[in-house]
């Protein structure tokens, strides 16, 4: 595999730009989508957000100046673009931030493409009950496993205050679940 | 400190497991799909490109003509304007009774009119002499009548 040292590389010579960006697409598609996905939760909003997300990184790669990892950029456009989407269909519905909750978690009973048992639906619903920043806390620390480092790079925010929103989270959480637990009798 | 100070609730204990799926073939047709956006991006910028490109030297001629149009005829509009203007000025210099009257006719507007007419009326009523007008009242009075207005 191509390490994204060298796909950076080529990607700002033109003669190589397709196919280091090709090699880019192969590498990172899974990861960013699922990144997507998470925080969206519904499969036709990530995809389309995926694809605006590598069109992105295609048409920015020439103003990209390595102060980050090629990872820590990428997944940073993904999070932008997922985070800016949501607010967009906010502003559409005129949502009020009630009802944001309930919106995700509609999205999440009619997703064809959920394929979890009631537990992982509970806690789907206990992670959609966060605040943006806690669920995306959540997310990358919980399912994707990223170091409080990375994460404070792609989010812009401290690794103090990402640790108190991931410590939030999981109160908040564990509340829910065990509220509504009872209601599924695992 | 938020590590230390908490103990791990017991959903953290779980499996963690990935409930969502994506419709077949799904990673599998990504790449091409994503690349042929792109390439219709890039087709769709290099379109509006050309025509930005091919439109841009007609723009600059037309911008051009229409600069030149109105530099011209800017003191065109100017020389017809004060000639117009000198046409409709009335000639007060008009030496013949026909000239005069023509020039009174174009000149005088309807208030100047009346107001001439209503001041030569005040003028004829301060003309009439006061005796003249005892003189025509007293054709109507008696003699009683007509000593009593001497007398006042």
């Amino acid at each position: 595999m191509t390490n994204d040292q060298q796909i950076l590389d080529d990607l700002k010579d033109p003669s190589k730009k397709e196919l280091a960006f090709k090699h880019l697409l192969s590498k990172y598609k899974e990861r960013l989508y699922w990144h997507i996905r998470k925080i969206v939760l519904n499969h036709d909003d990530a995809d389309d957000i995926l694809q605006n997300t590598f069109i992105k990184i295609w048409n920015g790669i020439d103003s990209f100046r390595a102060e980050s990892s090629l990872f820590t950029w990428l997944y940073r456009i993904a999070t932008n673009e997922s985070i800016t989407f949501l607010n967009q269909k906010k502003r559409k519905s005129a949502i009020n931030l009630n009802e944001e909750n309930e919106y995700l978690i509609e999205h999440l009973e009619s997703d064809p493409y959920f394929n979890g048992d009631e537990w992982q639906m509970l806690l789907q619903k206990a992670i959609a009950t966060l605040p943006d920043k806690q669920r995306l806390v959540f997310n990358m620390k919980y399912f994707d496993e990223i170091k409080y480092e990375e994460m404070s790079e792609i989010l812009d925010t401290s690794v103090g205050a990402l640790k108190a929103s991931y410590h939030h989270a999981v109160k908040k959480i564990e509340e829910y679940v065990k509220s509504n637990e009872t209601v599924i009798r695992l | 400190m938020y590590e230390n100070d908490h103990i791990e609730p017991e959903f953290l204990k779980r499996q963690k497991k990935n409930p969502f799926q994506t419709p077949e073939q799904y990673f599998e047709t990504l790449e091409d799909r994503i690349l042929k956006n792109i390439t219709n991006e890039n087709q769709t910028k290099a379109r509006s490109f050309k025509l930005i490109k091919f439109i841009k030297p007609a723009l600059g001629i037309a911008a051009s003509i229409t600069l030149i149009y109105l530099v011209m005829q800017a003191p065109i509009e100017l020389r017809m304007f004060s000639k117009v203007a000198q046409k409709n000025i009335p000639n007060i210099n008009a030496t013949t009774p026909a000239e005069e009257y023509s020039f009174l006719l174009t000149s005088t507007d309807e208030n100047t009119l009346i107001n001439a007419i209503s001041s030569g009326e005040t003028n004829d009523q301060e003309d009439i002499n006061q005796d003249e007008v005892l003189a025509y009242l007293s054709t109507g009075l008696n003699d009683v009548e007509i000593y009593s207005e001497i007398q006042n």
